[in-house]
């Protein structure tokens, strides 16, 4: 019983890796930018919507309709001042500067922001599905929020599978990344599907910020450290591949309690980085790496 | 200078597009030539490319563009299909393109098969293919059902078996071909090709020329840029000259 309670908790927080890891891949794939700021929108609508209800006792709907709306508003200007004027300006930047630099900064800008407007205590979301936590086969514990992670994690990763794999429109997307001028050639916005997608996987982090804050809490800094446990499992992906990187998630997730609970509570992280790494050095081109790294 | 107006198309363009495709260009008037350019100007910040280009592509008509190398050729027509910023007017079918649309051009029949090819090196090859559709539908099904989609797989028999390969470890005369078989699946009414030939086996560029004249036989307009007019000229019977920016029209 010890086995399955530690999947199962392996399950919840590989969710967690794997939906931040969908969203980061797939919006490396149309723009060919690592998006490090995805867990901050997560952060943002976490403490966004305990603000609100919390502090300033709007109803919940309202909290959450109001977060959602200024994410949305912020991630298209976002794209439509900054983003566009990187890839697409006079001066368009290329190489390591469009990677990383731009999402980076607002990372950092976000965080500021909510520095200011939610302090630096420890709040979450209320909980969307209260009650105990619910018992299977007499002895297995499911958290409630559990449940609703790994569905959302399972309901992202297969959508964003099945729309690249039997939709013309997933392909297009593929192939704004694979080749902008070849894309923009077959006649696809290239544009509009990197604003679509950038505005799209902001919202999916907020709403899954708001679902998951029960079981972590959130902080103003904990957008970053989200972000990274997401891309480790995006790496595992090629970056390119949501239904790889929701399944390295997942597995990642389970890999690290399974080493908590019976190797080392304290040194569990250790190993399964170890492990990581030794797979990525054995294995580059099976995990993916290659690709991912030139580009 | 004046726009070169053949009377007598050689053979009209193939009536009929896929289901669902928005043609204006039937409604134009059938004197109307195929791509008609009027004072087409490209440059590059301050560099310019292209100069005041004016000429006239009758419908049917199969047209080498020649001229060295940096002298504008691959930028008269990128700016023809709208992929970089230019002044002047493009028509065609009589129909005014919007300047910067490719996706507009593409829907009144002009199509680009671009130099260096642009494919998607990470994609299947029949996806590649596949993307041609995109200009004219959204429909997965729609596309592989379609008849231009048919008519890109029957263009390549030899390219069967590797069609599910990804393209960026095909050959480049095998890259080739997906590029011009994916220009076939947007269904064009006119196909420029840009250097088809680059870095290509003798072998291979006669087939892939073969495949040129055999597209153009079956009505679609032909536009080839070519560095050596040699090759072109055996299947084109009209050649517009690019020197330093200045396009000289040859009927």
């Amino acid at each position: 019983m010890k086995l399955g309670n530690l999947i199962i908790a392996g399950l919840t927080t590989g969710s967690i890796y794997a939906v931040f890891a969908v969203c980061v891949s797939v919006w490396y794939r149309v723009s060919n930018i690592l998006n490090l700021a995805v867990g901050d929108f997560a952060m943002a609508g976490a403490l966004g919507v305990d603000n609100l209800y919390r502090v300033k006792s709007w109803p919940l709907p309202a909290a959450i309709a109001a977060t959602l709306a200024v994410v949305i508003v912020f991630a298209y200007l976002y794209d439509l001042v900054v983003l566009r004027l990187a890839q697409d300006g006079p001066r368009r930047q290329e190489g390591i500067v469009i990677t990383f630099f731009f999402t980076f900064a607002l990372s950092f800008f976000i965080d500021g922001v909510a520095k200011i407007l939610f302090g630096t205590d420890v709040h979450a979301a209320p909980a969307l599905w209260n009650g105990g936590s619910l018992t299977v086969a007499s002895s297995l514990h499911i958290e409630r929020a559990g449940v609703l992670v790994l569905a959302c994690a399972l309901i992202i990763g297969s959508a964003f599978w099945l729309y690249i794999r039997y939709t013309l429109g997933g392909k297009a997307m593929e192939a704004c990344g694979e080749n902008p001028l070849g894309a923009r050639i077959a006649g696809i916005d290239t544009r509009r599907y990197r604003r679509h997608i950038f505005v799209g996987t902001a919202v999916i982090a907020a709403v899954f910020g708001i679902v998951e804050s029960p079981i972590t809490g959130f902080t103003y800094l904990s957008g970053a450290t989200i972000s990274l446990t997401g891309f480790i499992a995006a790496a595992y992906g090629g970056f390119r591949k949501p239904g790889r990187a929701l399944l390295a998630g997942l597995a990642i997730g389970i890999l690290e309690a399974l080493l908590g609970g019976y190797v080392s509570a304290e040194y569990g992280d250790t190993v399964l980085y170890a492990i990581l790494a030794a797979l990525v050095l054995g294995w580059p081109r099976a995990m993916g790496f290659e690709s991912a790294v030139s580009g | 200078m004046n726009p070169v107006n053949p009377a007598a198309p050689g053979s009209p363009a193939a009536p009929g597009s896929p289901a669902g495709s928005a043609t204006r260009a039937g409604s134009a008037t059938p004197a109307a030539p195929a791509l008609a350019v009027r004072g087409l100007s490209v440059a590059y910040g301050d560099m310019v490319a292209v100069h005041d280009a004016t000429f006239s592509i009758a419908a049917g008509e199969a047209c080498a563009i020649t001229g060295p190398n940096g002298n504008g050729k691959s930028s008269l027509l990128m700016g023809i299909a709208g992929l970089i910023r230019r002044r002047g007017r493009v028509e065609i079918f009589g129909a005014v393109a919007p300047s910067g649309d490719v996706r507009w051009a593409a829907r009144h029949g002009l199509t680009l098969v671009p130099e260096r090819r642009q494919l998607y090196p990470g994609l299947s090859a029949l996806d590649n293919i596949m993307l041609g559709c995109y200009c004219w539908t959204s429909s997965l099904r729609r596309a592989r059902n379609s008849r231009p989609f048919g008519t890109a797989i029957d263009l390549f028999p030899e390219l069967k078996g590797q069609l599910r390969q990804q393209a960026g470890t095909l050959s480049g005369g095998q890259q080739q071909m997906v590029a011009i078989m994916r220009g076939l699946a947007s269904d064009p009414k006119i196909l420029a090709v840009d250097e088809p030939c680059l870095g290509l086996a003798e072998a291979v560029a006669r087939r892939v020329y073969a495949a040129l004249a055999e597209i153009h036989e079956a009505g679609t307009t032909l536009i080839v840029v070519e560095e050596a007019p040699k090759r072109a000229l055996t299947i084109c019977n009209r050649r517009v000259e690019v020197r330093n920016g200045v396009v000289l029209d040859t009927p």
